[in-house]
């Protein structure tokens, strides 16, 4: 906008400018309806206060005025200004006075009284506790209320605002650092260390068997969806949700019914009592115990009576695993411990429960006994023994529950 | 043959008394000239004298220019007793009816001032007025041959004056947001009110961090008092009402402004709105009486109709919008240039020496 030349042209666009951009401010109801009203009001009751309030100083000395004035009989006049009238005006007077003293002591305590009641009025003026009307009391006492809520709540002003606004960003930023992004592709990852894929169909095999006869089955976590290729080929209807869009495209393009997203969402989203089977590989020891806690109530509503739930995962049991694989994945939480879980699927209802212990480690890693008959021998290999199921439980268990 | 000039009531820092000075200055050069008044700050001693000290038997061809700004009886009959010639010098009455409810008395002074003034015309040898504006009220009131005689500001002067260094400080340190200045009597003509209300809307909705100073002496302490429960019940800390401020108080808020507003209905002239200009200062006025004479196309000039909003919207584009500020920055410096000082009193001058 320019003002050049002084020639108010481009004043007057500005100006109709600035019109429009109240006029849309209004519009889209940025102001208050009835503001300017208000605040013309609001000042108008101000002016009318400051201006218009009686001047109590002047009262009371009104008042005072009226205290030192009587009402007196001889104050009616007698005298008279005709020759000789005088004696006439005086004995009409002194009757005249004698028929009015009982009408002045009337018109005096009505005086009096009035007095007393102007005087109270003045004093109870004075004190503003005396003359606020008890509904404005009320109303004010609404508005301190309100007001009090908007003076605590400091962060309504521009300033903590602003604050607010930056350590948002700062937390913001925080978890988005925190939060685990990988550059790599997790299709890559699962190669590297899940082992082949024949390798895996190998080791599920005998866990799809489980679900014959139970379909549909969603199976959560279904990564490159070894596991429905199972069920299909065992001829159990199955579908799966996996969170990384990588792996769930891939099981798609395969010819799976696989779809991206959150596999407790999608498990809470099913009807209740729509499955025949559940199925969690490698999956809850990747969850938060609150998630753990939610997904057995959830298998639960999910699945018909009779359906059946098979929950895999790494052993704690077994020291072996927190050597080789649990720390190889960094995205795991924390392993779930298979007596935990089998509480939690007795304490939701589930009828037997059972635990499959899985993935042995091999015969030739544990430690080696000796085969002489020495009693001293016999008595170190108990202890073989004993730390060799310490050390070498066997890596995975599956927990098999029917509802 | 002696010019002197004849004040109601003069005060330091009255731009009506300045320029009765600055006057002065140009009228010795050409012989006697002193200044007059009925009432006067007693700080000015050296510079006016009391009216009553004006003798009698004075020679008929001596000059005497009346500034009228408000009505006084005393004033008047002296003028019509007078044989002396009268230029009057009319720098407008404030309206009386914004006096009424505050200041009865005040209000009768100034409503007998129009009265009286419209008794002086076949008594005035010349008409001056500060603006156009008051010279079509003076044709109004049935002067004849009414001329416009720029009042004499010496921007120069004020610019050149040191800031006074608490307010200084003050500024610097404890105000923070950009700064919106008026100066002006709180009277309620000049409409503070409107300003306050723009003022609400505009740190309620567009800019939350701008600061409203307004400065000026409070010639009626309850509008003054109504003001400031106004601002107090809206809650805006950031209107500040300085009252009266020394002359190096008046230049540190100039300097520290980031615009000068003023919603006025009624002035002669307004002279704060050129102090503004003159310390680069963009300004913010409606259109009413003088303003849009003074402004000359310098200011952002509002419409005369009542829109807070409006109001808000442009103080907040005053602020803002860097394009126009420098705009108005560089038409207001134009303006400025328009009030040279010289170029003023040449002008009284002339207009002195076709009388004398």
């Amino acid at each position: 906008m320019e003002a050049e030349d002084g020639n108010g042209a481009n004043i007057d666009a500005l100006v109709a400018e600035l019109r429009s951009r109240v006029e849309e401010r209004r519009r889209a109801g940025a102001y208050p309806p009835g503001l300017e009203e208000d605040l013309d009001a609001h000042f108008g009751r101000i002016l009318v206060h400051r201006v218009a309030a009686p001047d109590l100083a002047e009262l009371k000395a009104k008042l005072g005025e009226l205290d030192n004035r009587h009402f007196d009989p001889k104050a009616i006049q007698t005298a008279s200004g005709l020759p000789g009238g005088g004696r006439v005006h005086r004995a009409v007077g002194k009757v005249v006075g004698r028929q009015t003293v009982g009408i002045l002591d009337q018109v005096r305590d009505f005086a009096d009284n009035v007095r007393d009641v102007l005087k109270r009025m003045v004093v109870t003026l004075e004190d503003p506790r005396g003359h606020v009307h008890h509904d404005l009391v009320g109303q004010f006492d609404a508005i301190f209320e309100r007001l009090a809520i908007y003076e605590q709540a400091s962060v309504d002003s521009p300033g903590a605002v602003a604050d607010l606004r930056l350590r948002m960003e700062q937390l913001e930023e925080l978890e988005r650092r925190r939060r685990f992004r990988p550059w790599f592709r997790n299709d890559r990852f699962e190669e590297e260390f899940r082992g082949s894929k024949e390798d895996l169909l190998d080791r599920y095999r005998d866990l799809a068997q489980h679900f014959v006869g139970s379909g549909p089955v969603l199976d959560i976590g279904c990564g490159r969806g070894e596991f429905l290729e199972l069920l299909r080929d065992s001829g159990v209807e199955a579908s799966g949700v996996e969170l990384d869009p990588e792996l769930a495209k891939a099981a798609s393009e395969a010819g799976l019914d696989v779809s991206h997203g959150d596999g407790l969402s999608v498990l809470a989203g099913a009807p209740d009592e729509s499955l025949g089977g559940i199925s969690l590989i490698q999956v809850v020891e990747h969850l938060t115990p609150q998630q753990v806690l939610e997904l057995v109530l959830l298998t639960k509503d999910k699945l018909r009576p009779g359906g059946k739930v098979v929950v895999e995962t790494v052993n704690p049991q077994s020291l072996y695993v927190f050597a080789h694989s649990f720390y190889l994945d960094p995205t795991h939480a924390q392993p779930v411990h298979p007596n935990y879980l089998t509480f939690l699927f007795r304490e939701a209802g589930f009828d037997g429960v059972a635990i499959d212990w899985r993935s042995p480690p091999s015969a030739d890693e544990s430690l080696a006994e000796s085969d002489s008959s020495d009693p001293a021998d016999a008595a170190s290999n108990e202890n073989w023994r004993r730390l060799n199921r310490l050390l070498f439980a066997p890596q995975d268990y599956a927990l098999l529950a029917i509802r | 043959m002696a010019i002197h000039q004849l004040l109601v009531s003069a005060s330091p820092d009255d731009a009506i008394t300045n320029a009765a000075i600055e006057l002065r200055t140009l009228l010795r050069r050409v012989g006697p000239s002193e200044i007059y008044a009925r009432f006067y700050d007693p700080v000015l001693g050296g510079d006016v004298k009391a009216l009553s000290r004006y003798g009698s038997g004075r020679p008929a061809e001596d000059l005497i220019i009346f500034h009228a700004s408000i009505g006084d009886p005393e004033i008047f009959l002296f003028l019509r007793e007078r044989s002396e010639r009268v230029v009057l010098m009319y720098h407008n009455m404030s309206p009386a009816e914004s006096f009424e409810p505050f200041d009865p008395a005040f209000a009768g002074l100034l409503a007998a001032g129009r009265r009286d003034l419209a008794l002086l015309t076949e008594r005035v040898t010349m008409a001056l007025a500060v603006s156009e504006f008051n010279a079509r009220e003076l044709e109004g009131l049935g002067f004849r041959d009414v001329r416009v005689s720029p009042l004499i500001i010496d921007v120069e002067r004020l610019r050149s004056r040191p800031s006074e260094p608490a307010t200084e400080h003050h500024l610097e340190t404890g105000i923070a947001g950009p700064i919106l200045l008026f100066v002006g009597q709180l009277l309620p003509h000049k409409r503070p009110d409107l300003l306050i209300k723009a003022y609400h809307v505009l740190v309620t909705h567009l800019l939350p961090e701008a600061r409203l100073i307004l400065v000026g002496p409070n010639r009626l302490p309850r509008y003054q008092q109504a003001l400031q429960s106004f601002v107090q019940e809206l809650n805006l800390p950031g209107a500040w009402i300085t009252g009266s401020v020394s002359a190096s108080q008046l230049v540190t808020f100039y300097r520290h402004a980031d615009t000068f507003v003023t919603a006025s209905e009624h002035e002669g002239f307004c002279v704060p709105l050129v102090e503004a200009m003159a310390f680069d200062t963009p300004v913010v006025a409606r259109a009413h009486a003088a303003i849009p004479d003074t402004l000359g196309g310098a200011g952002l000039l509002l419409p005369p109709d009542e829109d807070p909003f409006l109001l808000a919207e442009a103080m907040a584009a005053a602020l803002t919008d860097e394009k126009l500020r420098s705009a108005l920055v560089d038409a207001g410096r134009r303006r400025v240039g328009d009030f040279d000082a010289d170029r003023a009193r040449m002008a009284a001058l002339n207009n002195l020496l076709d009388v004398v």
